[in-house]
């Protein structure tokens, strides 16, 4: 099974967000959801540097940056790296069932400007492991996570 | 019994080793964080945590651990390849893989009761080399680099009593590995001494009008149309122009696969079939693991029947660089 | 002045000499003769083309000629005793020979071939993988360790040492503090590359052929059409590569002739100079000059510029990409 598609109306309406809101959402959940299991990693040769997230299918831009306490949303459209890739893509491989390297040779992730930041950050993600992070997650939130990526792999 | 087609999958990092555990690999391999190894890509592979770790869960299922220290040791930074060794020694892995004879020589006199494997860096294309690290250190097994014809091989297999390990499945190095510096000619690292081809630091990915743009310290390695598979930022996998005719003129983009040759190999007695890819995520070594077991399983059972389940192939080709995939030097016309 | 000078006469190996690279200054040239060598010949000529080039190389100022197809063993327009043959001629002439081996020996008639060329026994045998190494030793020969043996640390070379190496090559991406810091043993000579394309790789496979789409085993000998390579340019026209058979080199030029106080201070005793199909005689006068002192090392760029087939570079000697170019 696929994940579903992110749905076109809901698609249409994320896209007439401006960028502020919608990063400054996307850092509170992510501190919320994901920090937890995060925190741990050695940021230092990361923090200040800006992230751009482009979700193509939404056009939507999410600019942040990573600090020793948590993600921190970016008001101003400058970033170091920038990753595109649809919502489905994103959602696959933050769940662990796509390998960045086959989205990138089928032209599904692309990784510009600071490329040894992006492999950095892949290879950081890569090894934090998928059952500490939902255990580390909100109450509900980690089971729903692995109930997602269980039917999707099957 | 002597080893036959143990399946050695990649880990970059802890999860990659778990599922190549848990997806029925025989042995793993990793590096540590440095140059000690020939996959030094900014936050890959284990610190001494997640190394312990490591090797606990994989013997808990005995599965061995493989360490490559196959890049080559720098007068300025000897003692750091030297601490790897004794790091490995010292925590229970099953055996390290090196390129360098010094090296090997320091492994020799310090830990003798340590397994060495002559890394595919090692460059050893003939029994005679095999027999050289052999003798004057003792390897059990040695990794052929990916440019030998299948019979080529099976010379060195019965000249030898080196246990021989090839490639099965993955990136697909052109070149003699160890003898290529193609990476440092445009950037200034080469697998042999920075432990990575193409780092990412020397690396840019554009999208432009014309299309998305792969540079190494500027200069220009492919651009890709919108409908076009793309490839690593190897330069042996870019188009160039040769008198006139732009092209891949070293190699398409594409993933060595030798699966369909495992009945040949198993024939051979090739003790090992290595799986490329500690730059990889858990994903793919998850996916790849599973299919290469189940192919070991199926030719270990019946040499004679076995053919890749095309299931197999697909999900193979759908992880290989470009989505395509090669039988190498394996099958000499390659050549 | 040109006659192979013993290592006695050098400038002592010692790891002070070595060191004491930062602190050399524009000293013009030292006493010991730094010595000229002709590396193999890389590319695929005619038999006539080749002999004439070794003909003609007799008569040039270098000490040392390396012979022999270090690159392809489908190139047999010269056999081992031709190859023998024109060492004796050149030895005649007052020239040191070294017989240098394949790089990729891949069949059993590679292993042939390279066990006659060890067991001749009357020249140096250059040694480029390390399976000639092991014959080389059994057999008790003193031997040139080649640049693609990897020696990039104090032990494997002392091991080389002990193996029998008389004299090594550095990896041409090696620089010059790594070649500093190298404790070379003692009598042990230290040659580098210092002009020509760079071989940079090896390969199964052959890219001359697969340019003309045809397969190795029937390659037609196209490399024959292309005395000093093919040209790979990258899609913004740059000459980058060339292909050479199954050797890919640089498109630029590795010249070192103007930092030649350098490589005197890092402890080199011989230069390479690697043969191109034209005008290789006036390159190895220039650069006999610039030993000699008759020109100096700062204006060796634009005597050599005319010479080159392409365009200079010597970033891997300053620890750079090695087709980066600073002029001093």
């Amino acid at each position: 099974m696929n994940l579903p598609n992110f749905p076109k109306p809901l698609a249409r309406l994320v896209a007439t967000l401006p960028s502020w809101p919608a990063s400054r959402a996307f850092v509170a959940a992510g501190n919320l959801v994901a920090w937890p299991s995060l925190r741990e990693l050695d940021w230092s040769h990361i923090a200040g540097r800006r992230f751009r997230v482009q979700v193509s299918d939404l056009g939507l831009n999410l600019y942040f940056s990573v600090h020793a306490n948590g993600f921190r949303a970016l008001r101003n459209g400058l970033a170091d790296v920038t990753f595109t890739a649809t919502a489905q893509d994103f959602a696959r491989l933050a769940l662990r069932l796509e390998d960045p390297d086959t989205l990138f040779f089928n032209r599904r992730l692309l990784i510009e400007g600071d490329t040894d930041l992006g492999l950095m950050v892949k290879n950081m993600l890569d090894a934090v492991e998928l059952e500490t992070a939902a255990a580390g997650m909100p109450v509900g939130m980690g089971r729903v996570v692995m109930k997602l990526r269980q039917l999707a792999l099957h | 019994m002597p080893a036959l087609l143990e399946l050695i999958c990649p880990a970059g990092s802890l999860p990659a080793l778990k599922a190549a555990v848990d997806n029925g690999a025989d042995g793993v391999y990793l590096g540590l964080k440095d140059n000690t190894n020939a996959r030094n890509f900014s936050g890959l592979n284990f610190d001494a945590k997640s190394l312990a770790e490591g090797i606990r869960y994989a013997h808990g299922k005995k599965v061995k651990v493989l360490m490559a220290l196959n890049t080559y040791p720098q007068p300025a930074t000897l003692a750091r390849w030297h601490q790897a060794v004794d790091t490995a020694a010292t925590s229970g892995i099953d055996a390290i893989i090196l390129a360098d004879p010094g090296l090997m020589a320091y492994a020799r006199k310090n830990h003798p009761n340590l397994r060495l494997h002559l890394s595919v860096q090692g460059s050893a294309t003939s029994y005679e080399a095999v027999n050289f690290y052999r003798e004057r250190f003792g390897i059990q097994r040695a990794v052929l680099p990916r440019v030998l014809s299948l019979p080529q091989v099976e010379n060195v297999v019965k000249h030898t009593d080196v246990e021989i390990e090839l490639f099965g499945f993955g990136g697909l190095c052109v070149m003699v590995e160890g003898r290529c510096l193609l990476s440092s000619y445009a950037c200034g690292d080469s697998p042999n001494t920075f432990g990575a081809c193409s780092p990412g630091h020397a690396v840019r990915w554009q999208q432009t009008p014309k299309g998305m743009e792969t540079r190494l310290n500027g200069v220009l390695i492919d651009r890709y149309a919108d409908n076009e598979k793309a490839g690593y930022p190897t330069l042996c996998k870019g188009r160039f122009d040769v008198q006139g005719e732009t092209y891949y003129a070293l190699e398409e983009p594409t993933s060595l696969n030798s699966m369909e040759m495992l009945p040949e190999m198993a024939r051979l007695g090739i003790a090992a079939i290595k799986i490329e890819g500690r730059q990889r995520s858990p994903a793919y070594v998850a996916q790849v693991t599973q299919v290469w077991r189940a192919a070991i399983d199926a030719v270990k059972k019946d040499q004679a029947a076995f053919k890749p389940n095309p299931a197999w192939m697909a999900q193979l080709n759908k992880v290989s660089e470009g989505s395509m995939h090669t039988l190498g030097a394996y099958y000499r016309p390659w050549k | 002045m040109n006659a192979p000078s013993a290592p006695a006469s050098q400038p002592a190996n010692t790891e002070k000499s070595r060191l004491a690279l930062k602190d050399t200054g524009p000293s013009g040239h030292k006493a010991g003769a730094t010595r000229l060598s002709l590396g193999p010949l890389l590319y695929y000529w005619s038999r006539e083309d080749t002999l004439a080039f070794y003909e003609a190389a007799a008569t040039w100022p270098v000490d040392s000629i390396y012979l022999g197809e270090t690159v392809c063993s489908r190139r047999r327009l010269l056999r081992l005793p031709d190859w023998l043959e024109l060492a004796e001629k050149l030895t005649a002439a007052g020239k040191e020979v070294v017989l240098s081996t394949q790089t990729l020996i891949e069949s059993e008639s590679d292993l042939k071939a390279l066990r006659k060329q060890v067991a001749d026994g009357r020249f140096l045998v250059e040694a480029n993988e390390w399976g000639a190494v092991r014959l080389l030793a059994e057999q008790g020969a003193p031997f040139v360790a080649g640049p693609t043996l990897n020696a990039y640390n104090p032990d494997t070379l002392a091991l080389l040492g002990e193996l029998g190496a008389k004299r090594w090559v550095p990896s041409v991406e090696m620089p010059r503090e790594m070649l500093a810091a190298m404790a070379v043993p003692e009598g042990m000579e230290t040659e580098l590359f210092a002009y020509g394309r760079l071989p940079l790789a090896f390969s199964a496979r052959c890219f001359t052929a697969r340019h003309y789409n045809l397969q190795k085993d029937d390659c037609q000998f196209r490399c024959l059409d292309h005395p000093d390579g093919l040209t790979m340019r990258t899609r913004e026209s740059e000459d980058f590569l060339t292909i050479n058979g199954i050797q890919t080199q640089s498109a630029k030029v590795m010249s070192l002739a103007h930092r030649l106080d350098e490589l005197r201070a890092a402890g080199v005793d011989i230069l390479r100079l690697s043969p191109q199909s034209t005008r290789m005689g006036r390159v190895v006068e220039v650069f006999r000059a610039l030993l000699n002192g008759d020109i100096a090392a700062a204006a060796a760029p634009e005597k050599l510029d005319k010479l080159m087939p392409g365009q200079p570079c010597d970033g891997y000697w300053l620890g750079e990409a090695g087709m980066a170019y600073r002029p001093t």
